[in-house]
């Protein structure tokens, strides 16, 4: 479960792919604090290539989101498949969590 | 395993012994080892059973009453963690073989070279260390596995397996466990005034912390379930009672329902779970609409809605987790909801009971013989026909 990062207008972009689930959900933890840094203040996750995230995937999304908060960093995900998309829906984290259908807008939006 | 190491030599040479101490005092001094000596495979034995903090072996072969070869058969009789090193004659590759045979580690020859000597005796005791390591992450590695077993069967005996009964209505539920221990929990309660609270959840995460969080987010919703009447202030209170002191990012997925058996009213509120199938007496069936809650313990002061439908006599409801939807099979295709569909309007159900284990048929058809990752839980309430 590997993360990538670039950066964008100061905000940096980190990228996973597959499934995300309890079986690699530590890893994508572990790799997920390793890319960023607590100087970060906007961070998107872009959630384009994952196929499908379990509970245990949110919780990941969940305590990332948290802990940059405590840094008083801005937080997105963005292009979410359909149907990682109901995920949040229906676990309701597109209440807590910003969700953009691209890059660019999550970039914007959190400049703004 | 820390020094002082403490060495075994066997052998019936007399002035081996206060050699052996005076050409290893400096290790002696130092701390590092410790000698025992026997002049037979006998005296050894008996060394052996009297100290059982002997860490290996260093024997002569040739020697009255018992000799090296035979002692080697016999120490892991004592302590199969012994390590042996055997002091052989020079080019002795019969002696030497049988010995490595009989689970000599190794060999040193005569006249003893006390510098290979130590290598050898450093050797040895490296590699037992590491030998015993490997055992203890073993065991723990057992107790780890035995925990699991017993967080699992915790999980399960928490789980009721009678519910109320009437005329008006009949109720059933089951969980099949995934293989590692999950969250998933349901529960059915008799309420005030004949009232029936209906509670499904999944916990997010699994093994040990995962339970616990499950055995306390369903203790906190039968306190407030039957503290409190309206589903949306049940999941309101519990989120909050969750989210306090929750650094671990644990979350609980519940709706939680209570229905008037006597007017067929249904009330509902969904706290991030997936929506739960009305199935109609003909067999065909439909989602509920979501409320709109975020899984529990996520964030406070959030709102819970509920909604409010009618069950028609031989109405049934479905609530399920998404073990049931997202179990896979080999192909890595999801079950998904139409299938869940299919298998009620293939054979509408009469009974709960049924319509739970028609279900468990169908996923576990689907499924074959690939290990699901997710428990798979069901509880389903039919209102009866007349």
């Amino acid at each position: 479960m590997g993360v990538t990062t670039e950066r964008q207008d100061n905000t940096l972009i980190a990228k996973t792919e597959g499934r995300i689930d309890g079986a690699n959900a530590r890893e994508f933890q572990d790799a997920l604090d390793a890319a960023i840094d607590s100087s970060e203040r906007q961070v998107v996750l872009d959630l384009e290539e994952v196929s499908y995230i379990s509970s245990a995937g949110l919780r990941v999304i969940l305590l990332t989101a948290k802990s940059l908060q405590k840094q008083e960093a801005k937080f997105a995900v963005c292009s979410l498949s359909e149907s990682i998309r109901e995920i949040f829906e229906i676990s309701g984290f597109d209440q807590i969590i910003a969700v953009h259908d691209s890059r660019d807008e999550a970039i914007d939006a959190l400049k703004g | 395993m820390e020094p002082p190491y403490k060495i075994l030599v066997v052998d019936d040479e007399p002035d081996l012994e206060p050699l052996m101490l005076q050409r290893m005092r400096r290790h002696i001094r130092a701390g590092r080892y410790t000698f025992v000596f026997a002049h037979n495979g006998v005296e050894a034995l008996e060394r052996l059973n009297q100290q059982d903090d002997i860490d290996m072996v260093l024997s002569d072969i040739n020697m009255p009453r018992m000799d090296g070869l035979t002692l080697l058969e016999q120490i892991p009789k004592v302590d199969p963690n012994i390590r042996s090193v055997i002091v052989s004659a020079y080019g002795d590759m019969k002696n030497i073989r049988t010995a490595m045979n009989r689970g000599a580690f190794d060999f040193v020859t005569k006249p003893l070279d006390f510098a290979d000597l130590q290598i050898t005796i450093d050797r040895t005791l490296s590699h037992m260390t590491e030998w015993r390591e490997a055992l203890s992450s073993r065991d723990k590695l057992v107790a780890l596995q035995n925990e699991l077993n017993v967080a699992s069967q915790i999980q399960q005996s928490i789980l009721p397996t009678q519910f109320p009964q009437g005329a008006e209505f009949n109720v059933y539920a089951s969980m099949e466990p995934a293989r590692n221990v999950g969250g998933d929990f349901f529960d059915v309660l008799a309420l005030e005034d004949g009232l029936i609270g209906l509670a499904i959840a999944d916990v997010s995460d699994k093994g040990v912390p995962a339970a616990l969080f499950m055995m306390s987010s369903r203790t906190l919703l039968k306190g407030s379930a039957i503290g409190m009447g309206e589903p949306g202030d049940v999941l309101g209170e519990v989120n909050q009672l969750l989210h306090e002191d929750n650094d671990t990012g644990m979350f609980v997925t519940i709706l939680y329902a209570v229905y008037n058996p006597f007017s067929g009213e249904f009330a509902y509120a969904n706290g991030g779970h997936n929506s739960p199938l009305i199935v109609h007496p003909d067999g065909s069936s439909s989602l509920l609409p979501l409320t709109g809650g975020i899984a529990l313990g996520v964030a406070p002061d959030m709102p819970y809605q509920q909604q409010t439908l009618s069950l028609a006599p031989g109405d049934l409801v479905f609530l399920y987790t998404d073990g049931v939807t997202e179990a896979m099979n080999e192909e890595e295709e999801e079950y998904g909801v139409e299938r869940l569909q299919e298998v009620f309007s293939a054979n509408p159900p009469k009974d709960p009971h049924e319509a739970i284990e028609a279900v468990f048929d169908s996923v576990n058809d689907f499924a074959g013989d690939t290990p699901q990752s997710d428990d798979i839980t069901c509880l389903a309430l039919h209102r009866s026909e007349s």
